[in-house]
């Protein structure tokens, strides 16, 4: 009979204490975080702007500087209010650093209660210890600046465990504290909370629904209904939490979709294969033999085996099909929305790789039984090499491959009244938001499409202006558009640093005024743009709305937090099962409080 | 073993997914109609694979793949090389078992604006593919030659570090609206007409106008973009053409127009040339007017803009249009160019005059 217990292949041994993991993940990421590796990444400042409007209006969510205004309900709060609430000690990059680092020493937490649920404690403190070292997670931090997905990927790892004891077990402080964080994540980032949730959840539920039947022999059904109650409490949660967000002005427009390495397929471009398979995955690859072979043959991993499966598909982009069938072909038929190439995949192969680490803690298990020293030398060489590739991959392919000085822009908007005009800048990519975080002048342009409202921007669904070519003849006629207007909207400056755009520019009744950066930036000029007014786009968010956004995400959070440490968990006794399992009977779970 | 069966099963699954993502990706089949060898060429460039187009390109049109390259990419930092492809769309005129000849209509992104070309391309079949005759731009070798230049050039002795950012401290240029026309043409208001530079030094002239209903209030505010040559040399005129889209001719009651004038350093140079003008029709029958650029300085001009104004019998101003040629005029180089005018139009275009706008790489100020 195969014993439905978490899965162990060895005697019991030492099993590292999760304060040292955590120790360990400060003493790997702090230092490069102190060093504010990410503010170079492509979406941190993005963060860090929203977060300084929080900083300086926490109660009220309109924004004036990007698009001529728009609202930050549009975006989950959490992430960057609490970046903002350190930014009054710290300042804003370094409250950005501080906020993804405790990130990052939520994570082994996460995934050591995750991987829990399927191995041992001594494999799960090895998929803690692995997590560290992940190099999906390093690209997502250093690289990406994806400081929200990874935040609400820690919290919905610490989330799986109460869903799973409420699914099977019916406990209500589980109940409690799965909803809180649960509640938490959605107020972080919405985009984990729909995709990454249900990839995480459903191998969950299928283990809970086992467990119950052949463990507990209960009906597993029961555990089923469970998790859609589960469900339930927590959309309500969110909708009372987020209620903004669905009521968020928003333009109903379509997105033209700007190519993405990730939608590439891997094998025929082979560039963005390393970059969003092969280092974030570093030696895991050499782990994915174990993971076919024992994720199939276990019982218990079949779930997350499937899980995984299917989470990596999607991970592989336009390598296979299913990415853009599933996410692409199917919703466009059903709702007319084409996700595949609104969506980008290295979230997607960040969380097949915390799947793999329950595997993962596994094999080192095994391998440390048997080779000790050996084993340990060879998992802690790989597990450095590839968290060290994925850090150093940012300087051996950086994002901005000739980089560029802002602060003479941002010296030159925030002197001599030139905060009284909008401007634009063209070819500054991530560098848009740094410097629209530091400078008093509000721009037509912005670095989140679902906010826009001006008609410039919502008539043709292009992205941000800085980017007008990528997105073609769309792109090019919404900057003309917005150019066209300049004088109403007061747009008088715009900063280029990719001269594709000057002929527009010249032809279009710009001049060049300034060179910055030793000729890397220009500055155009529109001389009879009189000074910027307020745009009226109609819209307007009732004060009480701006009171809920500034207190109900932050109070989710801390409820969770309260939570957990006014509820502790009663902790399960470790213990040793044969695999396979040579048990003649199911092995009983003991507990202790 | 059945748990090794499924781990191998989930692997070939997994190795046929990505074959099957692959193989879909990579596919580069002959062409089986005259229709689709132009569409498949053209979507290859569209796709970046231009060694995948040149596959398409027949061995009989003696173009090697670098100058095909050129031919499609732009050279010269023509607004060819700052264009995209983004849609093709082919007709076959006529063909046989053999031979075709298939017009493709080409939308190009550009660094200005949508672009459209219209190429009509012989296609023969060979070996049982067919396969495009690309004719490629031929560029004539000049002679090494010096070009004497001896054009006006205005100078300007900038602020001093005491004053403030951008003012100049100077009386503007003098300009003057010269003539005004509003008309209402697709369900929108054009205002076109001409300003004139009436001062002894250049300016960078630009032209707003407002439209004003029956009880005063604002219809619509633009400007006219880049239909205008905003550096105007003393004594210089320069069409302009205002668009109000979605507004009624009768709704308005007055229109204020704004120009605006700033004095800026300016020379006469580069001088392009027009020769062989005329109207006439293209080959889908819509009236165009012809004509050749010939750049007569010495260096290369990467963009010209050509702006047309057609008059009526009266000498008033009854259209302005437009067009960028996606060449670069290189020096002494005749290059044609081709600007739509309205059919319903031109039966009432008495005279016209096409002056030349530029951007040149190396001369942005």
């Amino acid at each position: 009979m195969t014993s439905t217990s978490p899965v162990s292949n060895v005697p019991n041994g030492r099993v590292l204490a999760l304060g040292a993991i955590i120790l360990l993940a400060l003493a790997v990421h702090g230092p490069l975080l102190l060093m504010q590796l990410p503010a170079s990444s492509y979406d941190a400042n993005t963060h860090m702007f929203f977060a300084s409007n929080y900083a300086q209006h926490w109660f009220n969510p309109w924004n004036e500087k990007w698009y001529g205004g728009f609202s930050q309900t549009t975006y989950p709060p959490l992430a960057h209010q609490w970046i903002a609430l350190f930014s009054h000690v710290l300042g804003l990059p370094l409250a950005y650093m501080f906020v993804q680092l405790l990130v990052v020493l939520l994570i082994p937490v996460g995934v050591f209660r995750y991987a829990r649920l399927w191995v041992d404690e001594r494999a799960a403190s090895y998929a803690a210890i692995a997590s560290v070292f992940l190099g999906s997670l390093a690209l997502l931090v250093y690289q990406s600046g994806q400081l929200p997905t990874t935040f609400a990927a820690a919290l919905t790892l610490n989330a799986l465990p109460f869903f799973y004891s409420w699914a099977r077990e019916a406990r209500m402080t589980a109940l409690l504290k799965g909803v809180a964080i649960c509640v938490a994540a959605a107020a972080v980032h919405h985009v984990t909370m729909i995709f990454g949730m249900a990839l995480f959840a459903w191998p969950v539920l299928w283990l809970a629904a086992s467990d119950a039947r052949q463990e507990d022999r209960r009906y597993g059904g029961a555990a089923i209904a469970r998790s859609v109650m589960f469900a339930v409490i927590v959309a309500v949660g969110i909708v009372i939490v987020l209620f903004p967000l669905f009521k968020a002005p928003q333009a109903a427009t379509g997105q033209v979709p700007i190519p993405h390495g990730s939608r590439d397929n891997y094998l025929l471009n082979l560039a963005s294969g390393m970059n969003f398979w092969i280092i974030p995955h570093g030696a895991l690859l050499l782990a994915l033999p174990f993971v076919f072979l024992r994720g199939a043959s276990s019982r218990r991993l079949r779930p997350l085996f499937f899980g995984w499966f299917l989470t990596l598909l999607i991970g592989l982009g336009g390598t296979t099909p299913v990415a853009p069938v599933l996410l692409g072909t199917i919703p466009k038929a059903l709702i007319g929305i084409d996700f595949f190439n609104v969506l980008t995949y290295e979230r997607f192969t960040f969380w097949a790789t915390l799947m793999t680490l329950p595997f993962v803690g596994l094999l080192a298990a095994e391998l440390v039984r048997r080779w000790n020293r050996v084993a340990i030398a060879g998992l802690a060489t790989a597990a450095v090499f590839t968290c060290a590739l994925a850090v150093a991959w940012t300087y051996y392919r950086p994002i901005n491959v000739s980089p560029f000085k802002v602060d003479q822009v941002v010296t030159f908007l925030n002197n001599e009244g030139h905060a009284k005009f909008r401007y634009l800048t063209l070819g500054f990519g991530n560098q848009f938001a740094h410097v629209s975080r530091e400078v008093n002048a509000g721009s037509v342009d912005g670095d989140y499409n679902s906010a826009r409202l001006l008609p410039e921007l919502t008539a043709s669904g292009a992205g941000q202006l800085y980017n007008a070519k990528y997105f073609g003849v769309t792109g090019m006629e919404a900057l003309r558009s917005m150019l066209k207007h300049a004088n109403q909207y007061g747009l008088k400056y715009i900063f280029v640093r990719d001269r594709y755009y000057e002929p527009l520019l010249a032809f279009a009744g710009w001049r060049q005024a300034e060179v910055y950066d030793n000729g890397n930036v220009t500055l155009w000029v529109k001389d009879d743009v009189p000074p910027a007014h307020k745009i009226d786009l109609g819209v307007t968010i009732p004060e009480w709305q701006g009171v809920t956004w500034g207190t109900l995400p932050m109070l989710s959070s801390l409820l969770a937090i309260f939570l957990v440490i006014a509820l502790p968990e009663r902790r399960r006794m470790a213990e040793t099962v044969e695999f396979p399992a040579a048990a003649a009977s199911a092995v009983e779970l003991r507990e202790a409080n | 073993m059945k748990g090794h069966l499924l781990a191998i099963a989930m692997f070939i699954l997994l190795l046929l997914l990505v074959a099957a993502g692959t193989v879909r990706s990579t596919k580069l089949t002959p062409a089986k109609t005259p229709e689709g060898a132009v569409r498949s060429l053209f979507d290859r460039v569209k796709s970046s694979d231009l060694t995948g187009a040149y596959a398409y390109v027949s061995p009989a049109s003696n173009v090697d793949k670098q100058t095909f390259f050129k031919d499609v990419n732009g050279r010269d930092g023509s607004l060819r090389t700052y264009s995209k492809l983004e849609d093709v769309d082919t007709k076959v005129l006529r063909g046989n078992g053999n031979e075709a000849t298939v017009r493709a209509t080409t939308k190009w992104s550009t660094a200005v604006g949508p672009m459209f070309d219209t190429r009509d391309l012989k296609v023969v079949k060979e070996e049982g593919d067919w396969k495009v005759v690309w004719q490629s731009d031929k560029q004539p070798n000049l002679p090494p030659q010096v070009i004497p230049v001896n054009y006006l050039r205005w100078d300007i002795i900038r602020r001093g570090t005491d004053d403030d950012w951008g003012a100049q401290n100077v009386e503007s240029p003098r300009v003057r609206i010269i003539s005004m026309n509003a008309v209402e043409k697709d369900g929108g208001v054009i205002v076109m007409g001409e300003v004139r530079n009436e001062d002894t030094v250049p300016g960078f002239v630009s032209v707003g106008a407002t439209l004003l209903g029956k009880s005063g209030e604002t219809l619509g505010e633009e400007t006219s973009f880049d239909k205008i040559s905003h550096t105007l040399l003393p004594s210089e005129i320069s069409p302009y053409r205002i668009d109000f889209p979605k507004v009624k001719l009768a709704q308005v009651q007055s229109v204020r127009m704004q120009p605006a004038a700033l004095l800026m350093p300016a020379s006469a140079d580069p001088v392009i040339g027009v020769l062989h003008q005329r109207l006439e029709k293209d080959a889908s029958g819509r009236s165009v007017l012809r004509g050749e650029l010939v750049n007569q300085s010495g260096m290369t001009v990467n963009i010209p803009h050509v702006l047309a104004t057609y008059y009526d019998d009266a000498g008033r101003v009854i259209w302005v249009s437009d067009a960028y040629s996606d060449k670069a005029l290189l020096p002494q180089t005749p290059v044609p160019f081709a600007v739509d005018v309205r059919d319903d139009l031109a039966k009432n275009v008495q005279s016209y005059r096409v002056t030349v706008n530029q951007y040149s790489i190396d001369r942005v100020q």
